[in-house]
Formats: C-alpha cells, structure tokens, sequence
C-alpha cells in the first residue's frame, strides 16, 4: 500500500508540474490580455474578425491549412533610422554634420548619439525604428507576431511547418479574386506552387461556396499591420512619390 | 519474503551507501547558476507585453517612438488628459451641459485650424452650433499656461484622434497665433468664431 501511494504522489507532482508548465504558467502571462491602443493613436487593437471570417478560421481548421501554413512572424532585431525633420538655424553646419554621420542602420544608443550631435547642431531629427529579420526581409509582415494578434481566434492556429508561405499578413498581399483563384488551382497565379487544389471547395465550375467565402474573408482578415506597444515599429509616411518606386523596383 | 532478501536488505540498512561524487554537485551548481544568467537575460519577468528580441520592459520602452510627429501626439494625449479630458471626456465626446464633443467636431475637424486653435487660448463663451447641436456654455481660456508646443500638441491630439483626421498643429503656428491675438478678449460665440479669418 506504501508503494500505490507513493506512485500517486510521483504522477501528481509531475503532471501537476507539467499542468503548471503548460497551463497555468501561460494563462497567468497571458491570459488578462485584451485590446490595446494603436501606438500614437486612439484606434483600438485588434478589433474582432468579420462574421464570416471567423467563420472561415474553422475552415482553414478543417481543412488542415495549418499543416503547411504558418500565422506567426519572427523578428530578429530592430535597427533605427535617423532622419532630419528641420535643418533649424543653421543649416551649413548641420548638413556638414549630417555628412559625416551614418544616420541608417542604427543602434538604439547609437541613433540617440546622433540625434544628440544634430540637435546640438540646432536640427531637429526623428528616430525610425525598422524591425529586422529573416520573415521582414521575406515581406511576410511589418513586425513580429504578438498574442494580440490572436485574440480573437479559437483556436489559434500558429502552425510549426512552413511548406507554404506564413499568412499572417496575406490580407496585406492579395484581395479576394487573387485568393479565390489561388484556391481553385494554386498554379493559376503562383508559378509552381506546391499547393494542393481545392476544387471540393467550388460548387460547380468555379462558383465558390460558403466554405470558400468564408475561408478568404479569413485569409483577408489576417493583417497584422499596426505598431504596438509591444511590437513597436515606425509606420512609413507615404509620400507621394512612394508608389512611384514600388513601381520601379519590380 | 525469503530470507535471503532480508538479510540483504538488513544489512544494507546498517551500511553506508555509495556516495555521489563532490564534481556533480559543483557541475549542478554552476549549471544552475548559468540557467539563472540566461533566465534573468530572457525571460522579461514573464511580462506580457515583452518578447523577443526585446529582453525587458525598459529596453522595450527606449524604442517606443518619442520624436516628431508620433512624440507630438503623445504628449498631446498627456496634457489633454490632465487638462481637457475633465470636461471634453477621455473619449472625446464631450458632457451634456459641461463641453461640447470635439470627436467629429465641425469646429475641429475644419482643414483651417486657425478658428480651433484660438479656443484654448482665448476661451470661448455663447452659443456654439456642434454636430447638430446647440450649446451655450463658457469655457475659460485653459490653454493660456501651455507652453507653445504642449498647445499644439494637444490641437494635434484632438485633431487627429477618436475618427477626427485633420491637419497636425505645429509650435510656430501656436507662436503667430499668440502674437496676433494678444489681449483679445474671449470669442463670443458661433459668431466669433466665424469671425476669425481662416
């Protein structure tokens, strides 16, 4: 009897230990988290997904997209940019200065170091700060995921394997004819993808049902595409002449 | 039990065991003591709001936009909430027989802030028509200790916060209207304001 008490207390302390591991341990971090503010701004974040895109997450769940699609983007670092919003008073000794800095790819102490010689040199200067990492350089998102971007979703589906592209941000990427048509034959729009089709999803020829609806009003709700709190970034102005090198660089 | 077993186990009782060499507790120790290291280097006190590659609140914090237009705006929502938020709300949509709303204020809305801006600093008494609405109340000149640029730091949060999108508000701005409207006496009204040249 000794021993059946002792195996007893062996198996509760080491589930007990897992369950505090994996369950309350998280719920304690994350649990209590809710909307928050847009950075700078009195917008709300997130707001909840459109009816038929939370809808469309229990497609993407039963159709397994989450097998080969992510719906989290990593982020090695941030570097800041330093740029000169007013020359001030003397604007010769602030271009000379100006010249002599690197202004890009900063550190943070390095950027408030040349913010301090230009603002002693009577410049104004703001500090961008530009995310950097393996997922940025693929354009799969602005910033790094945080939970909030999960918070309305049951269950999340993050994905582990990423044999297609990670979606966190494809509201950002494509619209709804693009998506609809990637569905129907992946090989349609992007030149040997790997993709299976999801004919079954289309009713006949290639009118789409309720499924496919929802499942891209999904796919077109996931933008994560604002600076918080948590995940700071510098949302680039679009001057006017923006779309004009966008254009050029294709 | 056989006997065999219990003279084993018997004698076992009264002897010495084998003990764990002294090299294992000092390798668990100075495992531990690095475990500690990379703890306090990664894990951000469990803060919900920290993940990598930020390691803590306060390295979190320095890269919090702070400068031009993102720093205006957020020390704009600080003075506002200090100051105008007692009547005009934190939401923005002002108090029945205290202010009027500024969210979606056609007054503060307007592409010219030249009539807005005048309001903090002279104060404004009489009837004004806001969104659909009468209100004849007074507000005191409230903005008139703020500095240059926490006045139009403030006008630029209000401008452009709870759906309102217009034009920021800069110090030099707030200077020349200082200049000019010097000893004015408080705007009089929906006729006042219209008075002002935009």
């Amino acid at each position: 009897m000794k021993t059946g008490f002792r195996v007893f207390l062996g198996a509760f302390i080491a589930l007990g230990l897992s369950w505090c591991g994996f369950v309350l341990g998280p719920v304690l971090q994350l649990g209590t988290q809710g909307q928050t503010n847009v950075l700078n701004s009195s917008e709300i974040y997130p707001n909840q997904r459109p009816g038929n895109a939370t809808l469309g997450l229990q497609v993407y769940r039963a159709y397994g997209c989450a097998a080969c699609h992510t719906t989290q983007v990593g982020q090695d670092g941030v570097l800041c940019d330093v740029v000169l919003t007013s020359a001030g008073a003397n604007p010769t000794a602030v271009n000379n200065l100006i010249s002599s800095l690197k202004l890009t790819g900063l550190s943070k102490d390095e950027a408030d170091a040349v913010s301090g010689r230009i603002s002693a040199a009577g410049g104004k200067t703001e500090t961008h700060i530009i995310p950097v990492g393996a997922d940025i350089s693929r354009h799969w998102g602005l910033r790094h995921s945080v939970a909030e971007d999960f918070l309305w979703d049951n269950p999340v589906q993050l994905g582990t394997i990423r044999v297609g592209p990670d979606l966190a941000n494809e509201g950002l990427r494509h619209d709804e004819s693009w998506e609809l048509a990637h569905l129907y034959n992946p090989r349609s729009n992007v030149q040997n993808s790997i993709m299976p089709s999801y004919k079954s999803l289309f009713i006949t020829g290639n009118t789409p049902s309720e499924d496919a609806k929802n499942l891209v009003a999904y796919l077109l709700s996931l933008r994560a595409d604002v600076s918080l709190h948590d995940a700071p970034f510098t949302t680039a102005a679009a001057p006017a002449a923006a779309p004009q090198n966008a254009a050029s660089q294709k | 039990m056989s006997d065999d077993l219990k003279t084993s186990l018997q004698t076992d009782a009264g002897q010495k065991g084998p003990t764990a060499p002294t090299w294992i507790f000092v390798l668990t120790l100075l495992g531990l003591f690095g475990a500690g290291f990379y703890f306090d280097r990664h894990s951000g006190w469990f803060d919900s709001q920290v993940y990598a590659p930020y390691q803590s609140s306060d390295e979190l914090e320095a890269y919090q936009p702070k400068s031009g237009a993102a720093a205006l705006f957020a020390e704009g929502k600080k003075q506002y909430g200090m100051i105008c938020a007692a009547c005009h709300g934190d939401d923005g949509l002002g108090k029945p027989g205290q202010a009027p709303p500024l969210a979606g204020s056609e007054w503060v809305n307007a592409a010219s802030f030249k009539r807005v801006e005048e309001i903090p600093q002279l104060g404004l008494t009489g009837s004004v028509h806001v969104s659909g609405q009468d209100w004849n109340l007074s507000m005191a000149p409230m903005g008139v200790a703020l500095s240059d640029s926490d006045l139009a730091a403030v006008l630029t949060y209000i401008r452009g916060s709870w759906g309102n999108k217009a034009s920021p508000v800069s110090d030099t701005d707030i200077k020349a209207m200082r200049a000019a409207v010097a000893g004015h006496a408080p705007i009089g009204g929906e006729s006042g304001l219209n008075a002002i040249k935009e």
